[in-house]
């Protein structure tokens, strides 16, 4: 299964210079970047970890790439997105987000389905990664 | 080999002149010269720089060999000697001629780079490093970043990352130290590594009484005051024996006397406040708002 | 009192004015030439078409009249209130450029002749009473400029374009939808299977249509069960959060909270209503949105019958404004390359009315009235209409980022199945916003770019064959005054 989420996932993994240049682009906006991973990969997980804090005031994306490399290099097995973040007034709010590194085996979610009266259904998913402790799900 | 080289000559014509107007560069060069008063070797050092840097590029675009050229520097001099105003110059020549990508240039101390305690150091120094990516860092008083003496000292940290970073990512930054000429020297001298990676070294010598003058002048015209032919003789004697005084910050001292000439002028003025003044007057620093210095006192007379 | 005093009463203005008979309007108060628009006022901009010999300031005064206090004949009883503070005063009256016999009439409404908060009240006011006045031929409201001091008691939009994505969990291109077709038979069943293959296969929305309520052949309960299990398998196969618009319009209030209430339990992201339940039930769904966290989208079915004409009708731009007031989260508001009537500049309009805290005087794009929102949520536009994956590059130019594309034909229509037609769809939209991003010229390479993408995914390889040449190019019926010739959509 190949986890959907961001905004590039259906197109082939993003090489390192198509990474550059999305980061080129959130800086030419005035966006802060940063890195966040997880072995988690549920829709409603929000809030993944932060590597680093978000960047500001960079003109450059070669500071960033190196961060994304050591993230790859120090979680090979989780999933990594970068995320820009535009503090503009009626935005406040991230911009882009999208996924620069994956587990090289990603199981998917199961389904589960509690039912309940008249036909209802109440539906959970649940990676199938996640039920392993951390740091052996990949 | 020599036969690739010959038959690329044969089959261009190489044009170096309109490559070095393309890249704008002529226009940074040529306003180095004329917005900065003096620093003669310095500017003959920035053209001989740019002008190895385009000869390279040019090379490059024909396919000749191409091992980047390494351009860390250092700039040498006592403070008010133009430094980093020619840092700055330097970043853009860099930009124009495609060396550096975005030309921004981040000036920075010791204490911008090293923390105060364990495991501060590193995060600091890696901000910074990624604040100045595609720009130019300059690193002032950079010895200050070697305390040897003081073993609780995280500098060397500090130190180390940078030479990674100077290596490794040449592409991604330039990095140019400036301090004394002694202290830096000695500085290189304890971190051969780091000297070795620095192959540009600029000195920035110390202005000349004429040169201060003359930036003197430029500075009250900025500010719109104009010296009376008295007021310029004094200055000129005042200049003179500033620099035997000890603490001389050539361009910056030569400010800050300004400054405390305005005072004195504007406190003329004022005390004479019942007679109306002409815009003249306004504007005019005289002969007796520079004598009043204590620079003429403590040489042991005053006119 | 000799006999010249007596002459001053007979000559009395005010005794002149409330003398029982017919006036002209102009002469009531309603056409004030010199007045200066207050903050909190109100302003409309009518275009209106006098009858032959009917003179544009008295149509405009007779328009202002009638809309606020008048009626065709002197009232007494006009006396017993502050009656020029509720006149609406027509204050200016400029020709249209270009059309003859047809005029923009400026009217200015006191903050105090509405209720606060009610778009019924608004639009009850305004366009009540005037459109069938017989001494125009032709009426349309162009524009409206809500005050601040009005804008702030409405609530707005219950989610608005910042919290949507959030909640989605979405950033950085627009988002892809699909309606359900064919537009009505399907069974529950087979209605589910449409939402699970076009979700599964990439889209992050699909839709009931309009006209999907609860028929014979699908009663609502059945399709909002069967919606879910699609949703919620298709989350489960992508790990992407997923949604589809269940349409809660029914007959009654009751109906419509009841089937909304169980789109909540279900848990839906969003449920879905139709225009034609009007204005005071979209407020009461934007208040139930609200309390319940739940998207609302609002189709705009039935608006053509009075946008579409520039004569005749109210412009779509004055309905964006009262919906966002009312509070929606989605609406159409037309896609300019697909098969329905948008012309660019209009539509881009529509689209930053929806969108911007603040819309500043753009004639060009048909914007009369500086307008400021004063911090409502901002409304996502939805483009949809015959719009297919070949045309991915105009649209991104178009309409930007924030906007929810959504292919109906396109998808379901594919000749690899549904799955595939969503997948071709998503490709498309991605590589775009990628080359974008990188600073590529798409709107001349675009071709070039989907190109490229299609060589690693057949889906798209065989929708730009198979629709790569459709394009819908009629000259648009309502175009802004203020452009030279009508842009070929």
């Amino acid at each position: 299964m190949r986890l959907t989420q961001g905004a590039f996932s259906f197109l082939p993994d993003l090489s390192d210079r198509q990474i550059t240049a999305q980061i080129e682009y959130c800086l030419a906006q005035g966006w802060a970047v940063s890195i966040e991973h997880t072995d988690d990969p549920h829709p409603r997980n929000i809030y993944w970890e932060m590597f680093g804090p978000p960047m500001f005031d960079l003109c450059d994306a070669a500071g960033i790439m190196a961060e994304v490399r050591n993230c790859r290099a120090t979680f090979p097995k989780q999933y990594i997105k970068v995320n820009a973040f535009d503090a503009t007034h009626g935005w406040e709010a991230m911009r882009l987000s999208f996924i620069v590194n994956r587990p090289s085996n990603e199981p998917g979610f199961g389904l589960a389905r509690e039912e309940g009266a008249g036909r209802n259904l109440r539906y959970t998913n649940f990676p199938y990664a996640a039920g392993l402790p951390h740091g052996k799900r990949y | 080999m020599s036969e690739n080289l010959a038959r690329a000559e044969d089959c261009e014509r190489l044009d170096l002149d309109g490559l070095y107007r393309e890249s704008a560069v002529a226009q940074t060069i040529g306003a180095l010269d004329s917005d900065l008063v003096g620093l003669a070797p310095v500017k003959r050092r920035v053209r001989e720089i740019a002008a190895l840097l385009l000869v390279e590029k040019l090379r490059r675009s024909i396919g000749l060999q191409a091992v980047a050229p390494p351009l860390h520097m250092s700039f040498t001099g006592n403070p008010g000697t133009g430094k980093t105003t020619v840092a700055m110059r330097m970043a853009s020549i860099l930009h124009g001629l495609g060396y550096v990508r975005k030309g921004h240039l981040v000036v920075v101390t010791r204490d911008d780079l090293v923390g105060q305690f364990i495991g501060h150091t590193a995060p600091k120094t890696k901000e910074v490093l990624k604040r100045a990516m595609g720009g130019v860092l300059l690193i002032d008083e950079a010895y200050y970043l070697h305390r040897p003496e003081n073993e609780r000292d995280y500098g060397q940290e500090a130190i180390e990352i940078l030479l990674q970073v100077m290596e490794n990512q040449r592409d991604d930054l330039v990095v140019i130290f400036a301090g004394y000429k002694d202290r830096i020297d000695k500085f290189f001298a304890s971190n051969p590594g780091m000297a070795s990676r620095v192959t540009h070294h600029i000195e920035f010598p110390d202005y000349t009484a004429p040169e201060l003058l003359v930036i003197a002048e430029l500075m009250l015209q900025q500010m719109q005051y104009c010296l009376s032919d008295t007021a310029r003789a004094a200055l000129e004697e005042y200049i003179e024996r500033r620099m035997t005084q000890p603490n001389f910050a050539n361009a910056r001292s030569v400010r800050n006397a300004l400054d405390r000439a305005r005072l004195r002028q504007a406190n003329r003025l004022f005390e004479a406040r019942a007679r109306p003044l002409s815009r003249l007057a306004l504007s005019t620093i005289e002969d007796a708002d520079i004598r009043a210095s204590r620079v003429f006192a403590a040489a042991g007379g005053s006119s | 009192m000799g006999r010249a005093a007596a002459a001053s009463i007979e000559h009395d203005p005010q005794r002149d004015r409330y003398r029982a008979g017919v006036l002209k309007y102009a002469e009531m108060g309603y056409w004030q030439p010199g007045y200066e628009p207050s903050e909190t006022d109100i302003l409309a901009l009518f275009r209106i078409t006098p009858q032959d010999g009917v003179d544009p300031q008295e149509a405009a005064a007779a328009v202002a009249g009638e809309s606020s206090t008048a009626t065709w004949t002197v009232v007494w009883t006009d006396r017993l209130t502050a009656c020029d503070r509720y006149r609406a005063k027509a204050y200016r009256v400029d020709p249209v450029p270009g059309t003859p016999g047809q005029f923009f009439a400026y009217i200015a409404y006191d903050i105090d002749l509405f209720e606060p908060g009610s778009i019924a009240n608004l639009t009850a006011s305004i366009i009540g009473n005037v459109f069938g006045f017989k001494p125009l031929r032709a009426l349309r409201l162009e524009d409206m400029r809500i005050p601040l001091a009005y804008v702030k008691t409405f609530a707005g939009p219950p989610t608005g374009i910042v919290v949507e994505r959030e909640r989605l969990d979405k950033f950085g291109r627009p988002l892809l939808g699909a309606t359900v077709k064919p537009k009505l038979g399907l069974s529950g069943k087979s209605y589910g299977r449409v939402v699970y293959e076009a979700l599964s296969g990439g889209l992050d929305f699909t839709k009931d249509d309009e006209n999907i309520n609860s028929q014979p052949f699908m009663h609502w309960r059945d399709r909002f069960l069967y919606c879910m299990e699609a949703v919620n398998r298709a989350q489960s196969v992508s790990g992407e959060v997923k949604g589809h618009y269940l349409n809660v319009t029914a007959a009654t209030m009751e109906d419509m909270y009841e089937r909304a209430e169980f789109a909540r339990e279900l848990g839906s992201v969003v449920v879905m209503i139709d225009l034609v339940i009007g204005y005071t039930a979209i407020q009461s769904m934007a208040k139930w949105a609200r309390r319940n966290d739940t998207i609302l989208h609002l189709h705009r079915a039935g608006h053509s019958t009075y946008t579409r004409q520039r004569s005749h009708g109210v412009s779509f731009r004055v309905i964006s404004k009262w919906m966002r007031l009312a509070g929606v989260d989605h609406i159409h508001a037309g896609t300019v390359v697909g098969k329905l009537e948008g012309d660019p500049n209009s539509v881009q309009g529509y689209y930053n009315v929806l969108r911007e805290d603040h819309n500043p005087v753009d004639l060009q794009r048909g914007l009369f009235f500086e307008q400021h929102w004063g911090g409502l949520r901002k409304v996502m536009p939805v483009a949809s209409g015959g719009i297919h994956a070949g045309q991915m590059h105009q649209l991104l130019t178009y309409l930007g980022d924030d906007v929810v594309l959504q292919f109906g034909g396109g998808t379901i229509g594919h000749p690899m199945g549904i799955q595939a037609g969503a997948t071709a769809n998503r490709v498309a939209l991605e590589a775009m916003v990628l080359a974008r991003n990188e600073g590529r010229d798409i709107w001349n390479e675009g071709p070039d770019v989907l190109a490229a993408a299609a060589r690693s995914c057949a889906p798209l390889k065989a929708a730009l064959d198979t629709w790569g040449d459709v394009t819908f190019t009629y000259e648009s019926t309502d175009t802004p005054d203020f452009v030279p010739t009508a842009t070929a959509a």
